[in-house]
């Protein structure tokens, strides 16, 4: 047993921890969960947790059903929700074939194995998401057919006495007692929507926290008689939720994303890094924005990139490097504008991070970035700058992963199948769906 | 004699340079010949010379040394000649150059730890006899004195080591010295640490820190290195001091431990003070209490952390205290073997032996590799882990005193243990003298004639007056290092067999608990049944018995490498039992080693050559010969079935021996094959070989006992079709055919017809039904003639006119893509070469429409639909699965039918020589033919895989892990690369369907 194990174990004895939740997130990002009792902890440590994964999304072949969870104590958290008595605590888990083999299938394992291999090129990977969601009055629509959100106010109003802003300071409170480190939230543009920054991590920490957060969110909201949706576009006329993250690669304290004098202080490594997100993205979108309905929020306006475009502070570009202080060579990086709040993190910021160490790799050059606002551009002019879009639509994206060695490699040959078979079945469904826009333009008429 | 010549005869080599400086001035008082007999003890005389000639430019006194005729220049020339780092002190502190004033001595002993300590101590001025002595000096005048003893307490260590008759028997004495001298310099160093403190914190703080130096790894094992880190752990004491206040105190002192000891000055630093073995490693605090020590160990330390303290002692510092801690550990690490993780750690260990050895160091590693000294070290330390547990006689640190207490305690023979510990001491001397030359870490032998020859000399007796070459110590190096390998396995192996067997009383016992763990430790997963298995096969007196007694040792080795050594090990006992006395069979084990590796191998690693082994044991001789497993051609077969009918004209007696004759050659060419004796894509011809001679055996009993009744009226042929007719077969394939008949002439054609389905009917039931006595172990082969014209409704043999006519009249698309793969197999030549002239049209010739091209597409969806079993994963489907053999072997036909008629190389039925015409003529991008042929090939060995390891067929790749690491290394994957091998599957096939999905469907045309 080892001293973090040992922690966990004298935790919940000396705070009186009644459960403790193993959790883990099956191939689109769900997170699921198993209860344990105490008494279980230590032997799931040891041998981990056998459970049947052909019931999980992806997760295991349904010849091979048995898996065993490992829970990772470093990520050992009692969660305040469940108030003071009777508490409850999680674990995320790794997940392990039944010799004790790290599962191909795990996407937790996938940014792992991502991580290890930036590792041995020379880099760390820290993140910094800014998350988006929409606070509802509930889950269920209003009398027009479309969620109710919580309040009419936008971008940064402050709303007295307003139910969000009660949301975001419990909200906040609560992750930071979970030991997430909150740098801002704000009202967004959208009726009801919010937007909480959650401080840099490395990137495994980061997306563990997302997962987290997504469940504290909607814990809170229904402690206010509210609902939280990251769904990426619940209105049609309101801003979708995207999830802007912000990438730096260090080199033991060295960021390696600076170069004091160089253009926009970029060093040669960010620019390939920029440079293969760039070319890739078409390829990773259907992972970084897995839903039908994300494509309504990438192609809805409303600030979503949806051109290959890098720029200095351009908001209209895909891939934005910050503006940052000079002598802050420390928190140089660059923000990638095209994941949406409903993705897999695990996975998102391994195809967002493989492909710029592809970049890096190869060596590739990066394109002149666009100064212009993009978006105002003509078809044609994009065009002519290079300025590709996006895949339109779900099934665009998954054919163009589909045609990508690079996307396997990063998820591994199992979870880029079981993604695969997951988003077709997915496009599948929503093909034979009779909209109700169709109702609205075509029955009174045809 | 030229002076040339005289330098040469006296074991120089760089000759220009030396003459040179023989003129110099230094030399003008020293007679050539008393410089020359001098020269003489000198193990590199260049080095020595020029050695000399700097020395006496800044010490000219030690001249009389060497020219006085009561001087006595031996220790000075033996130093000189072996170090040019200890020379350099010597011209750095010429006043410590009295050291050579010595007589050498054939037998020295070993200075006292006790001596070493005062005298350090007394070099920055701190009192040996105080129990916490502080230094009067401090700062780099403190470091320089006590470097510069510890020095000179080195020079005159490799004096008297330089001297000794024997190295080897001096060696022990030369580490545990350099281990109390690196000892003293600790404590003088924490002296100086002390006297350093006053001013920071109050004196009586500092006074009642007490701190141990706890020696690690070789330290503390007391057999250093002449140079080497000297790993230590630090653990402190302060009564009535806050454990805060201790802790930064105990810190400071550590610091100004390394400070002394290896800081940079004008004196250079003596070696590494490494404190990395402590808890936690370079996180964990720099000090800390006993108590903090022992709750680490409880709780969290790992297996290694345990196995690391095998060698914890104290060394320096407060004495009571560090006797605490060592009792409290020791009791840790002889219970090490009971926990969790022990055996993967002991593999860890094992691999560390031979792993992450650059290529170009291989042929030069003294430390690492297969019989190098972490090899002997491993094995030791190994057999006291598992041992020492219940036997403290065996709980001793040092490598040699281990040796030792295993051959007393019986665990190693004593004949095995004596070589091990000469071995041992000679691989040391050779590293011992190669880093005195320039105080070096290294553990390589020397590349240069020059070094060679010197190293020769040095690490010789003392006594010897000439000098042996270079080659000679290669030799012997050489030599030694094949001998610890042998040693290996019968120092692991060889007492469990005394253990399973009460072997005689001279001979070293195991007791049958030490004799399970030591076996449970080497990966055997079954300890009792393997005890069992090697009991009965090496008790009784038969030679038998006796040879195997021999030989088990490093067969147990070389099965616990397979995969499944407890399988291997009962599969050697049945075959064993089975060959009893045969007299080929006992040749083998005494003088064929390759043969039993081979041996070991296939047992440990295939089932179904283990199950055809043991109802065949006569063919374990092949395992001798390369020639004997090679495939034998088909005329061999053949002859050898003809010569059998004809002396067994009875059908039920013919049949059988064929089948036999079938069964044997799979098991040679499965032996073949996984001795690495064949190449992949002969493994199919040679397979459909010995399907074909049976066939043709068949046929012809079958005729023979037809026509015996009554008058012969037509002839049989056997075409060959799917991959039988493509000899692309893989173990346990069925054989899909089509018959032929043609009547003879006059006779009735409905007669004819009768009398050929007959013949056809006697040839199905020779081949597959069960005889008498039965052939125990036989994959039957099904022979399967569904792919005939109208499938299973037509008729089972057709005369070539029907053939004829039915073409004509039919014309169907799928038939012309089957006929591709049609060969003839057996019967009448003439017969079969007209039926290939009738086909050859139809299948090279035929003009593939939109109607057939769409036909064949919608043929091909409609098996990936049908065909693939309920519940199948088509991704793991070997054959009917995603990029798997038939969407490969259907892209490649489509190819045939349309292009061979104008390119005829097209006109094969191997699917790989049909993928080469397909490159060679640009008919597909050769990027996407060599992914094609990749996938086919991969896929093509996992099925063969699948049955050779597991005994049965099967056309899914594995999920198990054990399966798929057995599949893996038949794939020719290393060790542990069994998920490799998934995704390395998954990405080919899925690549390889995508080029099929677009030249075969047409999608993204």
């Amino acid at each position: 047993m080892d001293r973090q194990q040992e922690f966990v174990l004298r935790t919940i004895e000396e705070r009186d921890v009644r459960f403790v939740r193993l959790w883990f997130t099956d191939v689109v990002g769900s997170l699921k969960s198993v209860a344990l009792a105490p008494a279980e902890v230590e032997g799931a440590f040891e041998e981990g947790l056998g459970f049947d994964g052909s019931s999980i999304e992806g997760l295991a072949r349904v010849f091979e059903s048995d898996m065993l969870a490992q829970p990772d104590p470093s990520t050992f958290q009692i969660l305040p929700w469940r108030g003071d008595k009777e508490q409850t605590s999680r674990m995320f888990c790794d997940i392990l074939t039944p010799d004790g083999q790290p599962s191909s299938a795990d996407p937790r394992g996938v940014l792992k194995r991502t991580l290890a291999k930036a590792a041995d090129m020379g880099f760390t990977c820290y993140t910094h998401p800014e998350i988006e969601f929409y606070l509802l009055k509930s889950d269920e629509l209003g009398p027009d057919g479309q969620p109710v959100p919580v309040d009419q106010a936008g971008y940064f109003d402050h709303v007295p006495g307003g139910v969000a802003q009660d949301f975001r300071r419990t909200a906040v409170a609560m992750l930071e007692s979970v030991g997430i480190s909150v740098e801002f939230s704000h009202h967004e543009a959208g009726p009801g929507q919010n937007e909480i920054d959650l401080r840099y991590a490395d990137a495994l920490q980061t997306a563990d926290n997302i997962m987290t957060f997504r469940t504290v969110i909607k814990e809170v909201a229904l402690t206010q008689n509210s609902y939280a949706t990251f769904m990426p576009k619940p209105f049609s006329d309101h801003p979708g939720s995207g999830m802007h993250t912000h990438f730096s690669l260090f080199e033991g304290d060295t960021n390696a994303f600076f170069e004091a004098g160089a253009e926009f202080q970029l060093s040669k490594t960010a620019r390939q890094f920029i440079a293969g997100i760039l070319r890739h993205a078409p390829e990773f979108t259907a992972v970084t924005n897995q839903f039908v309905n994300s494509y309504k929020r990438l192609w809805g306006g409303g600030e979503a990139p949806s051109y290959l475009s890098w720029g200095h502070n351009n908001r209209s570009a895909l891939v934005r490097v910050p503006l940052y202080k000079p002598n802050k060579g420390q928190s140089a990086r660059i923000e990638y504008r095209g994941i949406d709040s409903a993705t897999n993190p695990y996975l998102a910021y391994s195809v967002l991070l493989g492909a710029g160490l592809k970049g890096i790799e190869e060596g590739y050059d990066l394109p002149p970035g666009a100064e212009d606002d993009v978006w105002s551009l003509t078809a044609a002019e994009r065009r002519a700058m290079g300025h590709d879009p996006l895949p339109a639509s779900l099934h665009d994206a998954v054919r163009a992963m589909e045609d990508s060695e690079l996307v396997a490699e990063i998820l591994g040959e199992q979870v880029y199948e079981n993604f695969l078979r997951n988003k077709r079945a997915e496009w599948h469904d929503y093909r034979i769906q009779v909209t109700p826009y169709e109702l609205r333009r075509n029955l009174g008429i045809l | 004699m030229s002076l040339n010549r005289e330098l040469i005869s006296r074991g120089f080599t760089d000759l220009d340079k030396s003459s040179r400086f023989l003129a110099a001035a230094e030399l003008r008082d020293i007679p050539e010949d008393r410089l020359f007999a001098g020269l003489s003890h000198a193990a590199n005389p260049d080095l020595a010379l020029q050695s000399l000639v700097r020395l006496l430019a800044v010490q000219p006194e030690i001249g009389s040394l060497v020219q006085d005729d009561d001087g006595d220049p031996e220790a000075l020339f033996r130093l000189l000649g072996a170090s040019e780092a200890l020379a350099e002190f010597l011209m750095r502190h010429p006043e410590h150059s009295d050291v050579v004033k010595v007589r050498t001595t054939a037998e020295p002993g070993r200075v006292d730890a006790g001596l070493l300590r005062t005298s350090l101590l007394q070099s920055v001025g701190a009192d040996a006899g105080q129990p916490n002595p502080v230094a009067a000096v401090t700062g780099e005048e403190a470091y320089r004195a006590l470097r510069t003893r510890y020095r000179r307490h080195l020079t005159e260590l490799a004096i008297r080591d330089l001297s000794a008759a024997s190295p080897t028997d001096f060696l022990p004495s030369v580490g545990q010295e350099l281990a109390d001298l690196a000892a003293a310099a600790l404590e003088a160093a924490l002296a100086v640490a002390r006297k350093e403190l006053e001013g920071t914190f109050p004196a009586d703080e500092i006074a009642a820190v007490r701190l141990a130096v706890i020696g690690m790894g070789k330290c503390g094992a007391g057999e250093l290195n002449y140079i080497s880190d000297v790993d230590v752990i630090y653990v402190i004491e302060a009564e009535g001091l806050g454990e805060d206040t201790a802790v930064r105190i105990g810190t400071a002192l550590a610091a100004g431990i390394s400070r002394a000891v290896m800081s940079s000055g004008r004196e250079p630093g003596l070696w590494e003070v490494d404190a990395n073995l402590r808890p936690e490693g370079k996180d964990g605090p720099l000090v800390r209490t006993l108590d903090s020590h022992l709750s680490y160990y409880a709780r969290w330390a790992q297996t290694w952390e345990f196995q690391a303290l095998l060698k914890a002692r104290p060394i320096a510092g407060d004495a009571d205290l560090g006797a605490r801690y060592a009792g409290a550990v020791s009791a840790l690490v002889w219970t090490s073997s009971e926990r969790e993780g022990f055996v993967e750690s002991v593999q860890a260990m094992r691999r560390r032996v031979t792993e992450n050895i650059p290529s170009h160091e291989v042929n030069r590693q003294l430390k690492l590799g297969a019989g190098g000294l972490r090899d002997v070290e491993f094995t030791v330390q190994l057999l006291q882990l598992v041992h020492g547990k219940v036997d403290d006689t065996l709980r001793t640190r040092a490598t040699t005193s281990a040796i030792a207490a295993l051959k007393t305690a019986g665990y190693i023979g004593r004949r095995d243990a004596e070589e091990f510990d000469r071995s041992y001491r000679f691989l040391r001397v050779l590293e011992h003298r190669i880093q005195l030359v320039q105080m070096r870490r290294t553990h390589l032998m020397p590349e240069d004639e020059a070094s060679l020859k010197a190293l020769a000399k040095s690490s010789g007796s003392s006594l010897l007056v000439t000098r042996p070459t270079a080659a000679s110590l290669t030799e012997q190096w050489q030599q030694t290092k094949r001998q610890v390998r042998r040693l290996h396995e019968s120092i692991f192996y060889r007492p469990l067999l005394n253990a399973a067997a009460n072997l005689s009383a001279d001979e070293v016992r195991l007791t049958p608990e030490a004799a399970r763990a030591r076996l449970a430790a080497l990966g055997y997963v079954d300890p009792r049944g393997a005890l069992r298995h090697i009991e009965a096969l090496t008790t009784g007196i038969s030679r038998r018995s006796a040879l195997q007694r021999q030989l088990l040792p490093v067969l147990l080795d070389w099965l616990a490498d397979g995969v499944d050594p407890d399988a291997g090990l009962l599969g050697f006992r049945r075959l064993s039992e089975s060959l009893g006395e045969t007299h080929w069979y006992l040749g083998m084990l005494r003088d064929s080693k390759a043969a039993a590796e081979r041996l070991c191998h296939v047992l440990s690693s295939s089932r179904f050559i283990t199950d055809l082994l043991e109802v065949s044991p006569e063919s374990t001789k092949w395992l001798g010969s390369d020639k004997e497993l090679l495939p034998l051609p088909f005329e061999v077969q053949w002859q050898e079935i003809q010569s059998k009918m004809s002396r067994h004209p009875a059908p039920k007696e013919a049949i059988r021996l064929i089948r036999l004759i079938r069964r044997r050659e799979i098991l040679r060419i499965a032996i073949a094959d996984s001795s690495g004796l064949l190449r992949q894509e002969d493994v199919g011809p040679a397979l459909a070989d010995a399907d074909r001679a049976a066939v043709l055996g068949a046929l012809n009993v079958a005729e023979a006992e037809v026509y015996a009744g009554e008058q012969a009226l037509t002839d049989v042929v056997v075409i060959a079709m799917g991959r039988q007719g493509g000899r692309e077969i893989t173990y346990g394939s069925d054989a899909d055919v089509m018959y032929v008949h043609r009547p003879r002439e006059g006779a009735d054609p409905a007669a004819a017809q009768t009398q050929a389905e007959r013949i056809v009917g006697q040839l199905r039931q020779l081949l597959q039904q069960p005889c008498t006595p039965p052939i125990l172990a036989e994959r039957v082969l099904e022979v399967d003639a569904d792919l005939r014209p109208e499938g299973k409704q037509g008729p089972m043999v057709r005369s070539l006119e029907s053939f004829r006519e039915y073409y004509r009249r039919w014309s169907l698309v799928w038939e012309s893509q089957a006929l591709l793969r049609a060969l003839p197999m057996a019967g009448n030549d003439k017969l079969a070469g007209e039926f290939l002239q009738l086909i050859d049209p139809l299948r090279y010739e035929r003009n593939v429409t939109e109607t057939d091209l769409r036909e064949i597409r919608r043929l091909k969806a409609r098996m990936e639909s049908e065909r693939l079993p309920r519940g199948a994963d088509p991704s793991r489907h070997l054959k009917l699965g995603r990029g798997g053999l038939s969407d490969v072997e259907w892209l490649v036909q489509l190819l045939q039918l349309q292009h061979a008629r104008e390119i005829p190389a097209l006109r094969t039925t191997s699917t790989l020589e049909a993928m080469d015409a397909v490159e060679e003529h640009g008919l597909l991008p050769a990027d996407d033919v060599a992914t094609l042929r990749a996938s086919w090939r991969l896929v093509s060995r996992i099925r063969a895989a699948n049955t050779v390891w597991g005994g049965k067929q099967s056309d899914v790749v594995p999920s198990s892990r054990r399966d798929l690491e057995a599949v893996a290394r038949w794939c020719g994957y290393g060790a542990g690369q069994g998920t490799q091998l998934e995704e390395d599957y998954l990405r080919l096939t899925r690549r390889s369907r995508a080029i099929f999905e677009r030249y075969f469907y047409g999608y993204g045309d």
